[in-house]
């Protein structure tokens, strides 16, 4: 029960823009729940192990996870399976072009606090045809003008300026997360974007307009992950461990591209970076039978 | 300057006979760059995934069995198995180590076809490949949608050893499947208290729950 206030008390301080209450309630939550206790160093498999799995607060995360499982089951799913079937596809794919318009203010502040000109002009030029020619951004001509879109947020402005991950996190409502990138998110929400940042500084005049928005990108981003998300759910064996991954995964694959290619001209800008982003993969040299057939 | 002529070694000169006598005898079979065969690997793949998702009417049974063959043929799946379980293999006893790679090609096979089944109308579309190293390949490729959405990016691991290749792992979209399955399992044995037997227990209860979801009688 007590858990359940912290995480209502901290949603609702993200959307009024009160960043200390938030800050506060993460950090009684972190200090009542227990840390997963590490193994002895002399053990090098094992230590190497907990330093990849790099979860030291995993028994309060998982507890959240929960939480937020119970909530998505109860609330947040519901509402996306409703949104993806009553409404038509062309509405979603407005309603989706139409926030992605909005998230404009943040996108482009950070593209420039990258000093990165060519990216926050790109931005800009996307939202000047989206507002006009996609009529208020409800359609995308930007991208078929070849201006192509890409995302940016504060917790990938600190991944330039040299900030790690750190430890994996989960969110109260929000989900998986790191100290960086929940730090990203606070600022995103409660500086960089302009109704965000109104409502920080104490006018609540638009608080009924952040909030529609915010729950509406909630049901967008979710209606969008709806069988993916329920086959991982299926299919694996501790679901929070393979979300870890999953979530881990892709978001280092998402800043690594974006720091990889982000002088590119957008032209330029492939899918696939030089690189795979992920460097450990089944290592053949321990294993001389690749054909080897498997046991009857 | 002076040169210094230094005479050729004698296993020079055999290196340089025994290079002509390939050049004579054609192309020996491992010419092909590995990128090639890596290549050709995930090319003959896709083909035949594709006929098979094309072939209407097939019962569930049918169906798993033939993404079982196809999983035999062009996955190192013994070897991505044991990468999985990691540092654990080596404490599994051989009876474990048996049932735990039965059970690990079971989990694949029914845990997946059903995502298999529902790829129909993408075409691969190979794009390049790159060597790693001396024994592996990423060949990148992408899957194009029918509704012209964005493609989803697909890079495949290969590993090669003579003239045998075979894929030892997946990434979609940067997500490695081999890395997912080895953080899930690694958690599942500490969970358990960490011993291979608890692993079993949960893959056993996982692999029956799958096969009744699929329709399939034990």
């Amino acid at each position: 029960m007590e858990r359940m206030t912290f995480v209502v008390d901290g949603a609702m301080a993200t959307f009024r823009g009160a960043p200390t209450r938030f800050l506060a309630a993460l950090l009684v939550v972190f200090s009542i729940s227990g840390c997963a206790s590490a193994p002895d160093p002399s053990d090098t498999e094992a230590y190497a192990e907990y330093q990849e799995i790099n979860d030291p607060l995993e028994p309060m995360n998982r507890a959240i996870f929960q939480v937020n499982r119970g909530l998505d089951t109860l609330i947040l799913k519901p509402f996306a399976i409703m949104y993806s079937v009553f409404l038509p596809p062309a509405f979603q794919t407005g309603i989706h072009n139409f926030l992605n318009n909005l998230q404009t203010p943040v996108i482009m502040a950070n593209d420039l606090l990258q000093t990165n000109m060519n990216n926050a002009g790109v931005t800009f030029t996307r939202f000047l045809i989206n507002t006009t020619l996609g009529v208020g951004g409800l359609g995308d001509p930007a991208t078929e003008l070849g201006w192509q879109r890409h995302e940016d947020d504060f917790g990938k402005t600190l991944a330039v300026w040299g900030v790690g991950e750190g430890p994996y996190l989960m969110l109260p409502v929000i989900g998986p997360s790191n100290p960086r990138d929940a730090t990203g998110r606070v600022v995103d929400s409660l500086i960089l974007d302009p109704i965000g940042l109104l409502g920080t500084l104490g006018n609540d005049a638009l608080f009924p307009y952040s909030m529609t928005r915010t729950v509406l990108t909630a049901v967008d981003t979710r209606s969008r992950f709806l069988d993916e998300f329920d086959e991982v759910e299926k299919t694996s064996l501790d679901f929070y461990a393979a979300v870890r991954s999953l979530y881990r995964q892709n978001r280092r694959n998402d800043v690594d591209k974006f720091i990889y290619q982000r002088w590119k001209p957008a032209s330029e800008r492939e899918e696939q970076p030089a690189e795979p982003a992920t460097t450990d993969f089944p290592d053949m040299s321990d294993m001389p039978e690749l054909d080897e057939p498997l046991p009857e | 300057m002076r040169r210094v002529i230094r005479p050729v070694p004698a296993f020079s000169l055999l290196a340089i006979v025994f290079s002509l006598l390939l050049l004579t005898h054609g192309k020996p079979a491992w010419a092909d760059t590995p990128a090639q065969g890596a290549q050709d690997l995930v090319r003959s793949l896709s083909d035949e995934a594709t006929a098979l998702l094309n072939k209407t009417g097939e019962s569930s049974e049918k169906r798993v069995e033939s993404f079982r063959g196809l999983l035999r043929q062009y996955f190192a799946s013994s070897a991505i198995g044991r990468w999985v379980l990691g540092r654990y293999w080596r404490q599994a006893s051989d009876a474990e180590r048996k049932e735990y790679l039965s059970l690990f090609e079971d989990y694949i096979v029914y845990g997946y076809v059903k995502r298999f089944s529902d790829y129909s109308g993408e075409q691969l579309k190979i794009l390049r490949a790159t060597e790693n190293d001396q024994r592996s390949v990423t060949v990148f490729s992408e899957f194009i949608r029918p509704g012209g959405d964005k493609p989803i990016r697909v890079d495949w691991r290969v590993g090669h050893k003579g003239d045998t290749y075979r894929i030892t792992d997946v990434m979609v979209e940067g997500t490695s499947l081999s890395q997912t399955l080895r953080s899930d399992f690694a958690s599942t044995i500490h969970q358990g208290g960490g011993n291979v037997e608890s692993l079993l227990v949960v893959l056993r209860e996982k692999v029956a729950e799958l096969k009744i979801d699929l329709g399939i009688s034990a």
